[in-house]
């Protein structure tokens, strides 16, 4: 059952990696959205035990682990809170840059260094002139 | 209500408050600080009460102990809690003084300290995660803040990165849980000392890598400089001097006291990042020509040092890592909210943030750097590279220094006088740290012990 589990969550997580890794910002957010239920799933995993419902008053014999389904439900609503935040934030980047691709936002980025690179050897050459 | 229920409900209640007011007005801004302040005097009265008994606990929800969540205050928490806060109400005054261009930025930075004050009182593992995921959430919006494409880039690579590292901890805490059957952070540390080492070894590696990625240490800060140098000089500030702590403070926690014998296995490891980061982080800052970048890479060799101590370890190696990120997050925030600012007094402030930077006396960062100095002391080549560090840091901030204020490159008008008096304030507390050190001395040495005597 553990390696069931352990296959699982290293598959998820393994498509969520490459998913992130993508161009496109909403496989980003899937990537994202993988790696989460890969972290649920372990949460889920890591307290395996076999019994009754864990609710107060407590039958005889053994009962669930309470504590790691709690857990996976804490984080499960995290994961989705943060998903919203994620797929808002990538419809901003859509709207600003008309382009779905990280690509486009890269490249602004490096202009903007290249642009500010050559402004500074330029100030540099101008100093280097005055001191001679 | 105690100090330590106060520090967690102020700001919790009044951030859901502030949320929904719009922001722009001075005086949302202003409850906003008014708020802050009060969570920092919560946490002061805390940290009084923890100084003298050791720590104060609580069990949330009057549930009995072992069954509900643990809050547990001590030195090490309270220290950074207090300084998250200091820095984070520091930003805000600065920010709303000049006017918040966002309604959701008060807000937001209510709920960060929270989170932040969340973070650094639970003793429950998976409490942790939930506050740090609280304060992560916050600060992803607050990236946002200015709202033009360049933030916006900035802030979609932060949140990417940094969610990817909150889901590599939880799948430690996961681990954490399974082969110690707790999330009570002292009994973790009980049991983890008769966990099989291969599995322990697995899950230090993912809360460093985690932590890594929040203080952007060498091989995990590809996100750092973006984002720094994307965000508004404020948020950079809370970003660098708030947030960031978390960082320190879970290497700290989590290696120092839960995973002790995985901390000392991994020593050399940790000390060969640490360099390598301070190396990085020192050449690439002097080969910038614009403060925000210059103090981007310069975040990044800064962590370093703080790493090479948790790596040396033990009682002085902890207490001068937990030093240095105390004066580090002062400095940074003192230096990014200058980044935009113009005048007399703020060129006074930069050469007093650069000189502590730089360790040099009498500026609160000498006292950082002789400390880590002390703690190196056994090892040569620590020390050689501390040195070099330390110079190319002295290099990168005066050639900062005097493109900006001595040739004039800032443009702009005048920043205003209560804008220059905040960051006078927080550079008269540098200035303090390196006159009066033994306050601060004994605190970060009172945090380190609890570590110490946690790892027995």
């Amino acid at each position: 059952m553990k390696l069931a589990f352990a296959l699982a969550a290293a598959t998820i997580f393994g498509t969520g990696a490459f998913l992130l890794l993508h161009r496109d910002l909403v496989r980003v957010v899937l990537g994202v959205v993988l790696i989460s239920q890969a972290a649920v799933l372990t949460l889920i995993a890591s307290g395996l035990t076999r019994g009754a419902a864990p609710i107060y008053p407590l039958t005889e014999g053994a009962v669930s682990d309470p504590l790691s389904q709690g857990m996976a439900l804490t984080a499960i609503v995290i994961g989705l809170a943060v998903t919203a935040l994620l797929l808002v934030l990538v419809l901003r980047v859509v709207v600003a840059f008309a382009s779905r691709e990280i690509d486009e936002v890269a490249e602004e980025e490096a202009e903007r260094d290249a642009a500010l690179e050559r402004l500074h050897g330029r100030e540099h050459a101008d100093e280097e002139a005055a001191a001679e | 209500m105690t100090a330590l229920a106060l520090a967690l409900v102020i700001p919790w209640a009044a951030g859901i408050v502030l949320a929904l007011l719009d922001g722009r007005r001075r005086l949302v801004g202003w409850l906003a600080v008014a708020v802050l302040a009060a969570n920092v005097v919560a946490l002061v009265v805390l940290a009084g009460q923890v100084l003298p008994d050791g720590r104060v606990e609580e069990t949330t929800g009057d549930w009995p102990a072992g069954v509900g969540i643990t809050l547990r205050a001590d030195a090490l928490g309270v220290l950074f809690a207090v300084l998250s806060s200091l820095a984070l109400l520091a930003a805000t005054v600065h920010e709303v003084l000049e006017g918040a261009r966002e309604r959701v930025f008060p807000g937001l930075v209510v709920l960060l300290a929270a989170g932040l004050s969340g973070v650094f009182v639970t003793g429950d593992v998976f409490d942790f995660y939930v506050f740090f995921e609280l304060s992560m959430t916050a600060a992803y919006i607050l990236a946002t803040y200015g709202g033009t494409r360049r933030e916006l880039g900035a802030a979609l690579v932060f949140t990417a990165v940094n969610l990817l590292g909150t889901f590599v901890f939880l799948l430690s805490v996961a681990g954490l849980y399974h082969v110690t059957g707790t999330l009570n952070m002292a009994q973790a540390a009980a049991r983890a000392a008769d966990v099989d080492p291969n599995a322990a070894i697995l899950i230090a590696v993912g809360f460093f890598v985690a932590f890594s990625v929040k203080l952007g240490l060498f091989p995990f800060h590809f996100w750092l400089p973006t984002v720094y140098t994307g965000a508004r000089p404020a948020v950079a500030a809370i970003l660098s001097g708030g947030l960031a702590n978390i960082g320190a403070y879970g290497l700290l926690r989590f290696g120092g006291e839960i995973l002790p014998d995985e901390l000392g296995l991994a020593s050399t490891a940790l000390i060969a990042i640490g360099c390598a980061s301070i190396l990085y982080g020192g050449v690439l800052a002097v080969s910038r020509r614009t403060s925000s970048e210059m103090l981007a890479y310069s975040a990044i060799g800064q962590v370093g040092y703080v790493l090479v101590a948790i790596g040396i370890g033990g009682e002085v190696g902890f207490a001068a890592a937990i030093l240095y990120s105390v004066l580090n997050a002062l400095n940074k925030t003192l230096l990014f909210l200058t980044v935009e600012m113009r005048g007399a007094i703020v060129g006074a402030v930069f050469a007093l943030g650069a000189l502590s930077v730089a360790g040099v006396p009498p500026a609160g960062g000498f006292v950082g750097k002789l400390e880590l100095f002390r703690a190196a002391i056994d090892n040569p080549a620590v020390l050689v590279l501390f040195f070099a560090g330390s110079a190319l840091s002295f290099v990168y901030v005066f050639q900062i220094y005097q493109f900006d204020f001595w040739r004039g490159a800032r443009t702009g008008s005048l920043s205003g006088r209560p804008q220059q008096a905040v960051v006078a304030v927080v550079g008269l507390a540098v200035l303090a740290a390196g006159l009066w050190p033994e306050p601060l001395l004994a605190l970060s040495h009172d945090a380190a012990a609890v570590l110490a005597r946690a790892a027995g």
